[in-house]
């Protein structure tokens, strides 16, 4: 029997943990994965193509059922009360899920819609939101028009306006120009700081470096290492000084073949 | 043996350029059969081919005869009218729909104009591109009823293969013209939706023109007949004028086949020529427009939030829908095709009570198609079936209210008709109301149950990924149109195709599944 509570002892839960979670597609894609992640923690998945790291989110953020093992999202049972987790929780994928045929403003609506955010309350967050990431201007211009970039934007003030205890980024820096992508990421540790918890995936790893209070490597479908930087180099050994260093050495096929003996 | 190979059009050339655009034709056209393979393909056309072949040949004995016996070309001159007066319009309004989709589609057309190649030399070989995709839409009918009538009424209906070709650059040059004439005169923000209701309007001209016809007081339907019968010279009907050149040309009357080929290449010539530079310039402006689509009146709108959950979901499959107005015009389509059919059954039957079972029935039809063409498109072609899927709502809640949102523009779709049935028949008015909203449901549960992911644009040809949930689709608009007709006529047998719809529904509820599919890191 699942030991989630009903969330209501939220504060002292962790924001997500992964217990003995398990995906197949005929082979393993994510096995027996075991992570935790505070509230209050920006914690970055790392890994390379194919290492389980979209499944993992996809399965935390209810898209994915799992085939086995349990999702506890602030001591939500995600697998038993999807709903209540979805409530909490927001999910940016590496391809922003939008519609061309809306504006921004519109989307925003729609999203604080589903998410219940009250009207004067979404309102007043999108506004911001808007101002904060640059598409003021864009606020009435449909989002068919717009480059990759914008459209990532557009999609990461969706994934804010229901102010989420969790967020899943899948890559989310990915076309932003480098005004852009600092803007997004002091949005984020301003997120962190007022007590979210972030999980992000990227192949940047000087984001990583830079914004991750602990670093998560995956590789076939596991977790192989995790810790601070400095941790993950005294696992790598000494001689390894940057994340770059430490992941390639780390995710070695004869160094992951040592690991799994 | 192996045959010898053509000899490959020199990177650059005008024919290089022709064979890469006819190569983008034949991958959308193999794109309409799926992931089937070519020989398979072959195979469906050829099959095609032969049976309507088989269905000309009678077709074409009795026109023949007919024609023989009456004499002076009366029999073939108005039907060849008739057919150039479907076929033409039918040719331009598909050059509009392949002109429109070259000015806007971001394909490789910027690459191209890019290049150092003369844009005439560009715009030439899409616009053949265009002229043969058009007369491929048509041929697959025309070309096996000219054999047809070659083998019973002698060679000269052999003529409708080159008089169908230059019919093809004749409304190629057609499409061209209007395109960039309406990029001019409304500019390119609204080019593309003008352009698609104008090619859907041209391409019904002819069913929109019998509808007229059927709706004329017979005195006046009558005159016209008699005008087309007495074909005065220099008059709209005489033979001989310019207006009826391709008709003639279709007929196999060797000088206006002569003319109409030469002012057609002519006029498909000058157009590319002429109107290169334009195109290409067009092009480009449409690019930078495409950036910025929110009009004066949406900028100065002011910010005011106010949707719950329920009717934010509404809002958005409203938006969606109204916001695409080739779809808009795509499922009126439907409409202005069944209209015609119910008329002429109403005017054949001429009473009152006689609605009840003539319009009645086509219209519960037509509430069921379009509802199951608006279900289609708010379920299998939502554009972010992951994120809807990662909200907390449940999957029951995101389709109940996709159910309740098709119901407005359905309910706009069918005012009319029903307002007008409600002059002639209250009752009947009613009950095509009872009807069409059961039939409509039924069609739009059904899309739901089984949602088959597809582009927006596949709207028409949604079927092509079920034949089976498409054959239910019509199975069920159908018995719903009998009970509404038995019912009317007061039999208990009303209660047959009823249970019937129910049996079938109920075999086609839903499995659970999730909204969207799975996919791999």
């Amino acid at each position: 029997m699942s030991d989630y509570g009903s969330g209501r002892d939220a504060a002292a839960q962790p924001a997500l943990r992964l217990s003995g979670l398990s995906k197949s597609f005929g082979k393993p894609a994510v096995d027996r994965l075991d992570l935790t992640v505070q509230a209050g923690e920006f914690y970055a998945l790392l890994g390379p193509n194919g290492a389980g790291k979209t499944t993992t989110l996809r399965m935390v953020a209810g898209l994915l059922p799992a085939d086995s093992g349990e999702i506890g999202i602030f001591g939500v049972d995600a697998r038993r009360q999807p709903i209540e987790a979805k409530r909490i929780t927001a999910w940016l994928p590496d391809e922003p899920m939008l519609y061309d045929k809306l504006d921004p403003l519109e989307y925003l609506e729609f999203v604080a819609g589903l998410w219940g955010v009250p009207p004067e309350v979404a309102q007043e967050r999108a506004v911001e939101l808007l101002h904060v990431l640059g598409l003021w201007e864009q606020r009435f211009e449909r989002c068919e028009g717009f480059s990759r970039g914008m459209k990532q934007k557009v999609a990461l003030a969706g994934a804010l306006i229901h102010n989420p205890k969790l967020l899943m980024l899948d890559e989310p820096l990915t076309g932003l120009d480098a005004a852009v992508a600092r803007q997004v990421k002091d949005l984020l540790v301003e997120r962190v700081r007022a007590g979210a918890a972030i999980v992000l995936t990227t192949h940047i790893l000087e984001v990583a470096e830079r914004l991750a209070d602990r670093i998560g490597i995956i590789h076939h479908g596991r977790l192989i290492a995790e810790g601070t930087l400095g941790e993950l180099r005294s696992i790598a050994g000494e001689r390894h000084s940057t994340l770059e260093d430490v992941f390639l050495e780390l995710t070695r096929p004869d160094a992951v073949a040592t690991e799994a003996a | 043996m192996s045959l010898p190979a053509l000899p490959a059009p020199k990177p650059g050339s005008f024919g290089w350029l022709l064979a890469h655009d006819l190569r983008l034709s034949w991958r959308r056209f193999h794109g309409m059969f799926g992931k089937l393979r070519p020989r398979t393909i072959a195979l469906i056309v050829a099959s095609a081919l032969l049976s309507f072949h088989a269905l000309a040949w009678p077709l074409s004995r009795w026109f023949t005869g007919a024609d023989a016996e009456i004499g002076d070309g009366r029999m073939f001159y108005p039907a060849l009218a008739a057919g150039v007066l479907f076929v033409l319009p039918w040719l331009i309004s598909q050059s509009l729909t392949g002109a429109t989709r070259a000015l806007y589609s971001r394909g490789d057309l910027d690459l191209l104009l890019a290049s150092p190649l003369p844009a005439h030399h560009i715009l030439g070989a899409r616009a053949i591109a265009i002229a043969v995709e058009a007369i491929a839409s048509v041929s697959i009918f025309i070309l096996p009823l000219a054999n047809m009538l070659a083998l019973n009424g002698g060679s000269r209906w052999l003529a409708l293969y080159p008089a169908l070709a230059a019919g093809g650059l004749f409304a190629a040059a057609i499409g061209i013209l209007i395109a960039l004439g309406l990029f001019k005169l409304v500019g390119p923000r609204r080019t593309r939706v003008v352009s698609q209701v104008l090619a859907t309007i041209v391409g019904a001209s002819f069913v929109l023109g019998l509808q007229v016809l059927n709706l004329l007081p017979a005195a006046t339907r009558e005159t016209i007949v008699a005008a087309i019968d007495r074909s005065e010279p220099g008059g709209l009907f005489d033979r001989n004028g310019t207006l009826w050149l391709p008709v003639r040309a279709a007929a196999g009357n060797g000088p206006a086949l002569a003319i109409w080929i030469i002012v057609s290449l002519a006029l498909f010539i000058a157009t590319v020529f002429f109107t290169g530079r334009l195109f290409a310039s067009s092009v480009v402006m449409s690019a930078g427009e495409s950036a910025v689509t929110s009009s004066r009146a949406t900028r100065n709108r002011a910010i005011r939030f106010r949707h719950s959950r329920a009717r934010a979901l509404r809002v958005k499959e409203w938006r969606l829908v109204a916001r695409d107005p080739w779809l808009i015009s795509q499922i009126l389509l439907q409409v202005i095709y069944t209209l015609p059919i119910s008329i002429v059954v109403w005017r054949s039957l001429g009473t009152q009570s006689a609605i009840a079972v003539s319009v009645a029935p086509a219209i519960v039809v037509i509430a069921s198609q379009i509802a199951a063409s608006l279900a289609w498109l708010t379920i299998s072609s939502e554009d972010a079936p992951d994120f809807l899927a990662s909200a907390p709502v449940t999957r029951a809640e995101v389709e109940r209210r996709k159910l309740e949102a098709i119901a407005l523009p359905l309910a706009l779709f069918l005012a009319l008709p029903l307002i007008g049935l409600a002059i002639f028949s209250l009752s009947a008015a009613l009950w095509t109301v009872l009807f069409a909203t059961c039939a409509a449901l039924s069609t739009a549960l059904l899309n739901l149950w089984h949602p088959m992911p597809g582009r927006r644009t596949m709207v028409m040809r949604r079927h092509s990924q079920s034949k089976i949930v498409g054959m239910i689709e019509h199975l069920l608009s159908l018995l719903w149109a009998v009970a509404m007709v038995l019912t009317v006529l007061g039999s208990v047998f009303a209660a047959l195709p009823i249970l019937l719809v129910l049996t079938v529904l109920w075999f086609n509820r839903p499995a659970a599944a999730p909204l969207s599919s799975p996919t791999s890191a």
